[in-house]
C-alpha cells in the first residue's frame, strides 16, 4: 500500500532529523507537510508552549492555515489551545458543532473554507508542549484512523523537541558550571596574590578586591581577572579608588 | 533469565534513605552501599584538573582524593581524560607504571584497589566519581553495570544542582567539603608573589613542597593562605 510506504518514510526522515543538524521551526514545518499528504487534511498547524505556558504558532502547512493559528490565539479559544490545555485530542463533530465550541474561530474557519476541526497535543507523558491543529474542507470529521495516525506523528515531534531541549538545557548548565568554577578560582588566586602584595590577610585581601569592584562598577571575576593577569596592580587596590581619580 | 540491573530510580532512594550529611556525600555512602565498595569520592574537573571535592563517604577517601589533586595524577583524572572508566585492581602491582606517587600514597592510607568513572554530558567531563578497595581485586561485571549507573545518577545530580544556582555561582551542594580547593588556590596566588612564578608554576611549587614533606596539600595551603608559611 503507498499509503503505508509514505508512512514508513515519514517516521525514518522524522528520526533521521533527530540525528542531523536539528533545527525545531524547519522539522515542525516538515511535520505539517507530511501530515497533510498522510492524513485526509486540508491544512495542518503547529503551536508550541513557552517555558511560562503561553503557546506560539510555530508552524504551518500554508499561509492560510498560519491565519488560522493566529487568529485562534488572538481569541483565545479554538481546538489547539483545548488540546494543549487538556493534553487531550478535540475535534469537531460538524460545522455547527464547530461553531458552537469555538464561535469567533470557527466562523472565520468557514469564511475561509474549512469545515472540519481537530487538535491533537504533543504530549509525553505529563508534559504538554504543544498541540498540532488538522482542518478541512471537506464536512466528515476526521477519521479515528487518521487521528491516531496524527497522533502519532505528534508524538514523535514530541519526544524529538523534549530531548533537544533536554541536551541544550544540559549544554547550558555544563559551560555555566565551567566559568563559575573557573571565576570562584579566579578570585582566590587573586585574593591570595592581593594579600602577599599589601601584606593583609586574605579576609582583607578579600574586601579591597570586593570594594574595587564596587567602586569601579565591575564584577569581582573580571577584577580577579585583571589582578592576576597584571593589568590592574595588587597595590592599587590599597585606597579606597573612587571614579574620577584622585 | 538476566539479573535486574540497578535503576536510576532506586539509586535515589538509596541516597534518600542516606540523607544525614551533604547531598553530595550523601551519594557517595549509597555508592557504598549500593556497590559494595569500601569507599567513593566525588570531584568536579575543570580543564583536566580536579578542582572540587565535593562529596567523599569516610576519612579515608578523602585523604586519597585529597594526594589525587596534589599528585595532579589518579583514577578520576585518567577518567576524565579519557573519558572512559579506569581500573587499577591492585596499586601494589609493581607490573603498572601509571600514577606512581598516587599509588604509594593511596597504599600508604589503606587503599589497595582505585576505580574511576567519568562523569560525562555531551561527551565533557564535568568531574569523576572515584571508588576503592580497602582489598585488591578487580570490579565484578555487575559492580561495573552499577557504577555507570551511579556514575550517571551523579551527572544528573550535578546538573540539576547546578541548575538551580545563582547565575555566575557554583551550586552549594558543589561546594561543601571545606578545606579543600579554596586555600589551595589562595596558596597559589600568595606563592606566585613569594616565589615570582606564574599561577601554574606556584601550584607546583605548592604539590612538591606537600610532597617532600608528606603532608597532605590542604594543610600546607591553609598555612600558606594564613601567612604561616611562606614557599619563597
Amino acid at each position: 500500500m503507498s499509503r503505508e510506504r509514505d508512512l514508513f518514510a515519514a517516521f525514518i526522515e522524522f528520526a533521521d532529523t533527530f540525528v542531523a543538524d536539528y533545527d525545531v521551526v524547519e522539522f515542525l514545518h516538515r511535520l505539517a507537510e507530511r501530515c497533510v499528504e498522510l492524513i485526509n487534511a486540508s491544512e495542518v498547524g503547529i503551536m508550541l508552549a513557552d517555558r511560562e505556558g503561553v503557546l506560539h504558532y510555530v508552524a504551518s502547512s500554508s499561509e492560510l492555515m498560519r491565519v488560522i493559528e493566529l487568529v485562534e490565539l488572538q481569541h483565545d479559544e479554538g481546538p489547539c489551545l483545548d488540546a494543549y490545555r487538556t493534553g487531550l485530542a478535540v475535534h469537531s463533530e460538524s460545522t455547527g458543532d464547530a461553531i458552537a465550541r469555538w464561535p469567533r474561530v470557527a466562523r472565520h474557519a468557514r469564511d475561509l473554507g474549512f469545515q472540519a476541526m481537530a487538535a491533537l497535543p504533543m504530549r509525553l507523558r505529563s508534559e504538554v508542549i504543544g498541540a498540532l491543529n488538522v482542518f478541512s474542507t471537506t464536512p466528515e470529521p476526521l477519521s479515528s484512523r487518521d487521528r491516531q495516525l496524527a497522533q502519532a506523528l505528534a508524538d514523535i515531534a514530541t519526544i524529538g523537541i523534549l530531548q533537544e531541549r533536554a541536551l541544550s538545557d544540559e549544554r547550558i548548565v555544563t559551560t555555566q558550571l565551567e566559568g563559575a568554577l573557573q571565576s570562584r578560582i579566579l578570585i582566590e588566586q587573586a585574593k591570595g596574590i592581593v594579600a602577599e602584595h599589601n601584606h593583609v590577610s586574605i579576609d582583607d585581601a578579600f574586601k579591597l578586591l570586593r570594594g574595587y569592584a564596587r567602586n569601579h562598577n565591575r564584577l569581582l571575576g573580571n577584577t580577579a581577572y585583571d589582578v592576576i593577569e597584571g593589568t590592574l596592580a595588587a597595590e592599587a587596590l590599597t585606597a579606597p579608588a573612587r571614579s574620577g581619580g584622585t | 533469565m538476566t539479573v535486574p540491573r540497578l535503576e536510576l530510580e532506586q539509586f535515589a532512594l538509596v541516597v534518600e534513605a542516606r540523607r544525614e550529611q551533604d547531598p553530595a556525600s550523601s551519594l557517595c555512602l549509597a555508592c557504598v552501599d549500593v556497590l559494595g565498595v569500601s569507599g567513593a569520592g566525588l570531584v568536579l574537573m575543570s580543564g583536566g584538573r580536579s578542582v572540587d571535592l565535593v562529596g567523599v563517604s569516610d576519612r579515608v577517601s578523602e585523604t586519597v582524593e585529597q594526594m589525587e589533586y596534589t599528585f595532579g595524577e589518579g583514577p578520576c583524572v585518567s577518567a576524565c581524560r579519557t573519558k572512559v572508566p579506569v581500573f587499577d585492581a591492585d596499586l601494589a602491582d609493581d607490573a603498572v607504571v601509571r600514577w606512581p606517587e598516587f599509588r604509594r600514597g593511596a597504599l600508604g592510607a589503606g587503599v589497595r584497589a582505585a576505580f574511576g568513572f567519568p562523569l560525562l554530558v555531551n561527551r565533557i567531563c564535568i568531574g569523576a566519581l572515584n571508588l576503592y578497595q580497602d582489598r585488591a581485586g578487580a570490579l565484578t561485571e555487575d559492580q561495573v553495570a552499577d557504577a555507570l549507573v551511579v556514575a550517571q545518577f551523579a551527572t544528573r545530580s550535578v546538573i540539576g544542582w547546578q541548575a538551580d544556582a545563582p547565575p555566575g555561582t557554583v551550586a552549594w551542594q558543589l561546594a561543601q567539603t571545606p578545606g579543600h580547593g579554596v586555600e589551595v588556590h589562595q596558596a597559589t596566588g600568595r606563592i606566585s608573589v613569594q616565589a615570582g612564578v606564574s599561577l601554574d608554576d606556584a601550584l607546583v611549587l605548592l604539590r612538591a613542597y606537600s610532597f617532600s614533606h608528606d603532608r597532605p596539600i590542604g594543610e600546607i595551603a591553609a598555612d600558606v593562605a594564613a601567612g604561616r608559611l611562606r614557599l619563597d
